[in-house]
Order: C-alpha cells, then sequence, then structure tokens
C-alpha cells in the first residue's frame, strides 16, 4: 500500500514524542536551578545555573540559610517510604486475592460467579468519593484513620475488580488441554491453579502487578482522607498540603514531583510491554 | 452440611473422569472458598460504603454527630438542600463542560497518536511508542503540580514563550482568570488521558487486516478514503469502549482540580467531585456530602447506561 512520504510521518512522529514530553521538562528544568535563579531570570527557559540543591533538601540534607522550609517537605523520605509500603502492600494482596478468583471465575464455571463479572465492571465506574464519605466513618470509628493499614485495605478493596478483571481476562486465553491433562493424572484444582495456571500467566500476573502498583502509587483521594498525620503521608498527600501554601519554592516541588514520578515513570516505560497487554486485556474484553 | 460427605462419596463413585477426584470440593464451593477473600473485600469496601452512603445522605451528619453517634434523620432535607445550592448547580455545568472537553480531546489526540505510531518502518516510530505511557504514570496531582507552575502568572514557561513569540505583550492569568480556567485545567487532563485512549486505538488498529487496506487501493481509495471508509467504522467498538470508561472517569475528576485550582476562582471550575469532598472534608457537611456523591454516582450510571443502550452494538474481543 502506498504510504505517505516517511519524512512527513517522521515529523508526526516528533509532533508526537514533544507531545509525550515537553511538559515534563518544565519540572526538569525548574528542579535544576534555585528558586533565587528562577525568580531572577524568569525569562531563561533553560536554567542559567545548574544546581541539585533542591534533591540535597528533599532528600534530608540541611537547607541553605534564608530558605523558607515547609514542615512537610523534611517528611519526604518517610512519605517516600510510606508511599513505597503502601503501594507493595497493595499489589502483593491484590494479586493473591484477585488471582484465586479470577481462577474461580475463568475456570470452574459457576454461574454466579460470571454474574460477579459484571459486579466487578461496574464497580469500576463507582465513583472513590462515594466510597470515602462513608470509609472515613468507619475507619474512624475502627480508629484506621491515620494508619497505612487504612491506606492499604481500601486501596485493595478498590482495585481488586480491576484486577480481576485483567487476570480473567489472561486465564481465559491459556488453552485448557493442559489442565485437563493435569486433572486425569491426578492433579488437584488448586494443585493445577499452583503448578500450572499461574507459572503460565507470569505476564499476566507481572502485568497486573505493575498496573496495581502504579495506581496505587499514583492514589491521591484515599490516602488523602484516610490521613492527616504526617507520619503516615504519601508522596501525592504530602504534594497536596504544598497547593495551598504560597511560601513553597517551586523549584523545591519541582524536585519532589520529579522524585514522586520516577518510579511510576520507570516502571511504565520498563515494563511497558506488560502494562499495555494489561491495559487493554482489562478495557476490550466484555 | 450434614449431607455434604454422601454427596462427596457419590459424586467419587459415580463419574472418574469428569468429577472431582476423592476428598475435592465440589466447583461450586470450591468457587465460594477461592472467591471469599475478594469477596469479603468488595462487601466491606464498595457494597457496605454504598449503602452506607445512602444512609447517611438521609441524615443530619457534622462533626459533633460523628462523635456522639446521633445522626438525626431529616429525610429528603440533604436533596432539598443540594437542589437549593447555586454551587452545586455550577459544579454540575463544569463538570459536563470539563468532561465533553476532556473526553473529546482524549479520543482525537488518541486517534491521531494511534495512526501516527502504527504507522510500520518509521525511525522514530520506535521513541514514540516508547515513550507513550509517560503521561499515563505521572501522579495526577503530579501533573496538576507541574501544569500549575507551566501556568504561572508570575514565571510559567507557557507565559515565558507566549511572550518570547510575540503572541502577548504581557503575562497572562491562565487559571486566575475565571473565563478560561476550567479549559485551562481540562488541557492537563487531556495530556495525562490520552495515552490510554492512543494505547486502545494502536491495539484495535494492530488487528485490522491488511489485506482489506489492499482492496481499497485496488478500488482506487485514497488515504482519507481508507481511513473513514475502513479505519474508522472498524474501531467503533473502542469508541465506545472509550466514551464509557472515559466519560465515567472525567466525570469524578478530582486530583488535578484540586492541585491547580481548588474549585477558584470563584465557582469556575468547582466539579462535582470537588463539592463532594468540600462539603464531606472541608465543611463536615458529611451528609450533605453523601447526598451530592449519590448524585454523582447516579449521573455516570445514568450516562454509561445511555451509552451502553445506544452503542454497544455488541463488543467482542475488539
Amino acid at each position: 500500500m502506498k504510504r505517505l512520504p516517511k519524512i512527513l510521518l517522521n515529523l508526526a512522529n516528533v509532533l508526537v514524542i514533544l507531545f509525550l514530553t515537553v511538559p515534563l521538562l518544565a519540572l526538569v528544568f525548574a528542579s535544576v536551578q534555585t528558586e533565587r535563579t528562577l525568580v531572577g531570570h524568569y525569562m531563561d527557559i533553560i536554567p542559567r545555573e545548574l544546581t541539585s540543591v533542591n534533591f540535597a533538601v528533599i532528600l534530608g540534607r540541611p537547607a541553605p540559610a534564608m530558605w523558607s522550609l515547609p514542615k512537610a517537605i523534611n517528611a519526604f523520605p518517610q512519605a517516600f517510604g510510606n508511599s513505597l509500603s503502601v503501594a507493595t502492600s497493595v499489589t502483593l494482596l491484590t494479586l493473591v486475592f484477585a488471582s484465586l478468583m479470577a481462577y474461580a471465575v475463568a475456570r470452574l464455571r459457576v454461574r454466579w460467579t460470571q454474574t460477579m463479572m459484571y459486579v466487578n465492571l461496574a464497580t469500576r465506574l463507582v465513583p472513590i468519593i462515594i466510597l470515602m464519605v462513608p470509609l472515613f466513618v468507619t475507619l474512624r470509628r475502627l480508629q484506621l484513620l491515620n494508619t497505612l493499614s487504612g491506606i492499604i485495605v481500601t486501596e485493595v478493596g478498590f482495585l481488586l475488580p480491576y484486577a480481576v478483571w485483567i487476570l480473567v481476562a489472561y486465564f481465559l486465553s491459556l488453552p485448557g488441554e493442559l489442565e485437563d491433562a493435569a486433572r486425569i493424572d491426578g492433579c488437584t484444582r488448586m494443585g493445577c491453579f499452583l503448578r500450572i495456571i499461574l507459572p503460565l500467566s507470569a505476564p499476566g500476573l507481572a502485568a497486573t502487578a505493575v498496573i496495581v502498583f502504579l495506581i496505587s502509587w499514583n492514589e491521591l483521594l484515599i490516602p488523602l482522607i484516610v490521613t492527616s498525620k504526617q507520619e503516615v503521608m504519601t508522596v501525592p498527600v504530602l504534594l497536596s498540603t504544598l497547593v495551598s501554601d504560597f511560601h513553597v519554592y517551586y523549584t523545591l516541588m519541582a524536585a519532589i514531583s520529579l522524585v514522586g514520578l520516577l518510579p511510576s515513570a520507570a516502571l511504565a516505560l520498563l515494563l511497558q510491554r506488560y502494562v499495555v497487554r494489561g491495559l487493554t486485556a482489562g478495557a476490550l474484553k466484555g | 452440611m450434614i449431607t455434604l460427605p454422601e454427596t462427596r462419596a457419590s459424586m467419587g463413585m459415580g463419574k472418574v473422569a469428569a468429577g472431582p477426584p476423592r476428598g475435592e470440593l465440589r466447583p461450586g464451593r470450591l468457587a465460594f472458598l477461592l472467591c471469599l477473600p475478594a469477596l469479603v473485600f468488595l462487601l466491606a469496601i464498595i457494597a457496605y460504603p454504598i449503602l452506607h452512603a445512602l444512609y447517611l445522605s438521609f441524615h443530619a451528619v457534622d462533626l459533633s454527630a460523628l462523635n456522639t453517634g446521633e445522626m438525626p434523620f431529616v429525610g429528603l432535607a440533604n436533596f432539598q438542600a443540594l437542589l437549593r445550592d447555586g454551587v452545586f448547580w455550577a459544579a454540575l455545568r463544569n463538570t459536563v463542560v470539563f468532561t465533553a472537553v476532556s473526553v473529546a480531546g482524549e479520543v482525537l489526540f488518541g486517534l491521531a497518536i494511534a495512526l501516527v505510531i502504527n504507522e510500520k518502518g518509521i525511525a522514530l516510530g520506535v521513541l514514540s511508542r516508547a515513550l507513550i505511557l509517560l503521561p499515563w504514570a505521572v501522579p495526577p496531582v503530579v501533573n496538576g503540580l507541574m501544569w500549575g507552575f507551566i501556568y504561572s502568572p508570575s514565571y510559567g514557561y507557557l507565559n515565558v514563550i507566549l511572550y518570547r513569540l510575540g503572541i502577548i505583550k504581557e503575562f497572562m492569568q491562565f487559571l486566575g482568570n475565571a473565563d478560561i480556567a476550567l479549559y485551562m485545567v481540562s488541557i492537563p487532563y487531556i495530556w495525562r488521558t490520552t495515552p490510554f485512549a492512543a494505547l486502545l486505538f494502536h491495539a484495535a488498529l494492530q488487528g485490522i487486516p491488511e489485506e482489506l487496506y489492499e482492496a481499497a487501493k485496488v478500488d482506487g481509495a485514497n488515504a482519507w478514503g481508507r481511513l473513514w471508509g475502513i479505519t474508522l467504522p472498524l474501531l467503533k467498538p473502542t469508541f465506545t469502549v472509550l466514551l464509557v470508561l472515559r466519560t465515567g472517569f472525567a466525570f469524578m475528576v478530582f486530583d488535578e482540580i484540586f492541585a491547580m485550582t481548588q474549585g477558584g476562582p470563584g465557582n469556575a471550575t468547582w466539579v462535582a467531585a470537588w463539592y463532594t469532598y468540600s462539603q464531606s472534608f472541608r465543611y463536615v457537611e458529611i451528609g450533605m456530602g453523601a447526598a451530592s456523591a449519590y448524585a454523582l454516582a447516579l449521573m455516570i450510571a445514568a450516562i454509561a447506561f445511555v451509552y451502553i443502550r445506544l452503542l454497544y452494538a455488541r463488543v467482542e474481543y475488539a
């Protein structure tokens, strides 16, 4: 088929690449200069003097004299740790519970589990905010406000339907004969699940894990409502406390933002193959 | 429960290959056990709160009520207050505008990008495809802060660039101007969500057989004709999925609004989720918050229902 000239298509790709990356350059440029340089030479887009001082400060190095620092800045390393433990726990728990349910739905052929899939689909369009109002009341009563467990439990519940949805698509794509053969050789259901289905679904599990980790890492509303103390804040919540603080240096905020988006951006770019397959499986089956 | 051992024994004796081996649970029972942990979470974190929110929406719940646990029943008062609140209506209108602009933007940009990266054998296409997920991976709150910085009226890059190009004579307000703020906050949202649309379109494009294009070429169709005659009709299921999902999600937009404008200036960027959040957690009018959350959820359900009735020509593995 006659293609458009290659030069035009390469140009179109340049536009795509600019679309994808240019806004992020704002964070990069802002984070490698001091607030003084930024304000003093505001007409420069590429910073005049480069410095790593912003990153040093948010990672715990004492700030230069005269800098006005919001207290939250000191909490950044801890918030980063909190985000890591929350996202990791949410990913592991979601993966275990979701794969069990997905196996039942995909392989056991029980009527009501099929109905559950419609429920799962419907829950994807339930606004988090409607859950958060009552969950706030409940978590408060259970004294789970301001705990990482409170965040983890809520996020697992919220992400399970999506994870089940992606995994069912994977389990269904595996040939049923393998399991049938193993069953005839005396393998139990659970044995089949652990020895055949799970190993064969490694790409599906990886896809689900990355997506769940990313959504959890990026989630603002759930931890925002569950936490009000600095010790239990995640990175997005910490960033949200800087929003209404007019004294915050943009350059520092840019540095925090950049370090905060590093894990999710790195995961998405490195494991792109899995993410793409998971996202399309999660959206298109149905 | 008492009959279980008998059932199991008879099944073990009757069939050899089809029935479960001796000592193994019936499929229904096993399915229930496997689903149990997930079901507990779904009940506790999704089903129960939805019902509890309904309960709260019919009660007066303020800070003291939370402490004492005494929440007087007020009937439809919360919903009546909601309908009388001008800010609620402004939020509703803004949400509809925001959603329309955002979904249109995502779908158009997503489709354009998918068509570009779908062309094989283009050197730069490899790079585009490698970077396609980048905006999607950016935490929404970071996205909001980043664009807040880009839009800054004192040293934001957008002002600097426009000024240097001679398009503006003095730095302007993007988020501080009530006439354009809503559109300005939808741009970052479109930027972050376009990759998802591009991915779905790209996946669907790869499923279109090359022969269709060859045949159309033989019949004399040009590139434009092939786009309208073959590509777009075959992408219809993808459009449906995207419209349902993305309209629902845009209706719930919160993070970018929170990070950029917090509803301002004035009521210009109040959206439904921000209204619910403010009522519940800033003014601690939990009953009102629950009522507006319900209104939001019902609207999303209605939109999904209408879309599915109108557009679902039964989506198979698209």
